[in-house]
């Protein structure tokens, strides 16, 4: 029966790991993942209560503009291991769910970090044109991000009172690396936007791109325009280019009517 | 090297995708962050999603590797709204567009979405099916879950299928304009491109300093005498807000267009970077520093 059971919650957790980011992003949140947990470990109905009360929890928690919440699937799962296993009712179950949830955001930090380098890999496949490749790529990806909380479940099944304190523990210990690998996450993207500008940023446009960056550090400091920033930018980024378009079109048609007067 | 191509080789517009390419790359996106990462984000899932398209769009390899590579660039936007941006890049590349045209597009196209979908999704729908059916399921119904998954979802497939015969069908009506006028598009494009790079850096560029260095003691509003602290993030601001994420887009520029350095290598300078500074209490976080050191509590 045990065997089964870790099977089950290493294959759904392996899934619902993948569907935080891929496929539905729905089957992962708490409200449909609890029950599922619940009912492998025989009994819906804590489930049920525990995937609705985090479900209500992670309304004020959404994963929004790239930030990583402690981790709602690791932390949902547990919590219903906790609440089954331990007989901790709901808000005891959650709150010792947490130190999981936490590790949870570590290993999608780690995964996001390291998976970084993959991208070379799909480099070479696009360079060779071969479209094989770049499924690949994205099969080895959740192929790891899937192991790794598949791992961290059975971990949290096998070991449940005696693996929290230790965890707590080395999370303290070593918060340190953990901040370093977050910090260089954020820092990661630079290397993308320094990738679309070596082909973009032509010799004439740089005025342009701290022109951008201007109007995004305004409309994103101002509490009333900064949720739609991008947007707000979007508009006067078109004011600009239709311009362009309109004054260039208009030159290269008064040059091709004979081309007097046209003193550039 | 195809990275360099500004045009692709065979210019003939290639055959309107039909209606199962089409469905297939809707089901297709739902991979948009299989492979996320921090470098390029949804870049090879926004691949996967679209190469459906290329592979009927683009016959000759060449083009092919050259749509690819230049497709597996940095990409973020909304999973849920990324159609949109796939239908009017595919309409462009089935044109055989300008690669600086198609880029620049991608690129305006894909930052506003975010705001909209969490708006829409995550601030709107989210909350309001969970407040109706989470109470459901801490009564012990079923009908709790499967109703927020029939809601939530249903909305989600359909905004894709939408989206992208939408944005499809959109794109193609509008290249008659461009085709006329190509090189003057090119650059307009790549400007509207640019300009929004440039604010995707101040954006979503997130990197600050944790540095509190202490000062001697003040007396605050309500006449308590309290510790002060030197916030150099906030004398950065005084200077330039988002002067680190600029600065650091400005390094790997030059690293990578005039170093010849690989983003790999960038990648492992950050790593270290961020690590190393991590030990010492520089970048902000919640963290402790394995260092002890003044300005890091």
């Amino acid at each position: 029966m045990d065997v089964i059971q870790i099977v089950l919650l290493a294959v759904v957790t392996f899934i619902f790991a993948i569907d935080q980011f891929s496929l539905t992003e729905l089957v992962y949140r708490p409200i449909i993942a609890c029950p599922i947990i619940g009912l492998i470990m025989g009994d819906v109905n804590i489930g049920l209560e525990i995937g609705g009360t985090y479900e209500l929890m992670m309304v004020g928690n959404m994963p929004v503009g790239g930030a990583q919440p402690p981790n709602a699937v690791l932390g949902g799962i547990v919590a219903v291991l906790f609440a089954v296993k331990a007989g901790f009712d709901t808000q005891a179950a959650l709150g010792a769910s947490v130190v999981f949830a936490l590790f949870g955001q570590y290993v999608v930090t780690l995964t996001f970090s390291f998976m970084a380098f993959l991208m070379a890999g799909a480099d070479k496949a696009a360079a060779e044109a071969k479209p094989s490749g770049i499924v690949k790529v994205n099969f080895i990806s959740m192929a790891i991000l899937g192991s790794l909380f598949a791992v961290l479940a059975v971990v949290a099944y096998v070991g449940l009172d005696t693996v929290a304190g230790p965890l707590d523990q080395f999370s303290k210990d070593f918060s340190w690396v953990m901040g370093g690998l977050s910090a260089a996450g954020g820092m990661m993207r630079y290397v993308g936007f320094a990738i679309l500008l070596k082909i973009m940023l032509a010799n004439d446009m740089w005025g342009i791109y701290f022109a951008g960056f201007a109007a995004a550090a305004l409309l994103g400091n101002v509490s009333a325009t900064s949720g739609a920033t991008l947007l707000l930018v979007a508009f006067i980024g078109i004011a600009i280019a239709m311009y362009d378009f309109n004054t260039n079109v208009k030159l290269s048609n008064a040059g091709g009517n004979g081309g007097q007067g046209d003193g550039i | 090297m195809a990275s360099n191509m500004l045009t692709y080789k065979d210019l003939t517009p290639a055959k309107p995708l039909d209606k199962g390419t089409l469905n297939k790359m809707a089901w297709l996106s739902m991979m948009l962050q299989a492979s996320f990462n921090y470098e390029r984000m949804q870049a090879a899932g926004w691949l996967w999603g679209i190469l459906p398209g290329l592979e009927k769009i683009h016959t000759n390899k060449e083009d092919l590797s050259a749509s690819m590579t230049h497709n597996l660039e940095f990409f973020n936007t909304h999973p849920f709204l990324v159609t949109f941006v796939m239908g009017i890049v595919l309409s462009l590349e089935q044109q055989k567009a300008d690669i600086n045209t198609i880029r620049s597009v991608r690129v305006a196209a894909m930052g506003p979405l975010g705001g909209i979908g969490d708006a829409l999704f995550w601030f709107t729908l989210v909350p309001i099916t969970a407040g109706i059916t989470a109470n459901m399921a801490i009564e012990h119904s079923l009908v709790g879950p499967v109703l927020y998954f029939i809601i939530t979802f249903g909305v989600q497939m359909a905004l894709r299928f939408f989206l992208l015969y939408w944005s499809y069908s959109l794109g193609s009506s509008a290249i008659g304009i461009l085709t006329k006028n190509a090189r003057e598009f090119t650059h307009a494009a790549s400007m509207l491109g640019v300009f929004v790079v440039g604010a995707l850096t101040c954006n979503y560029g997130a990197t600050t300093l944790g540095m509190m260095i202490p000062n001697g003691t003040k007396i605050n509003d309500a006449g308590e005498v309290v510790e002060n602290f030197i916030d150099i993030q906030g004398l950065l601001n005084g200077i330039l807000p988002a002067m680190i994420p600029l600065a650091f887009t400005m390094l790997c520029y030059f690293l990578i267009k005039k170093r010849n350095w690989t983003p790999t290598k960038c990648i492992l300078l950050f790593i270290f970077v961020g690590i190393i500074g991590c030990a010492f209490g520089i970048w902000s976080g919640d963290y402790k520093a394995l260092v002890g050191v003044p300005w890091h509590a």
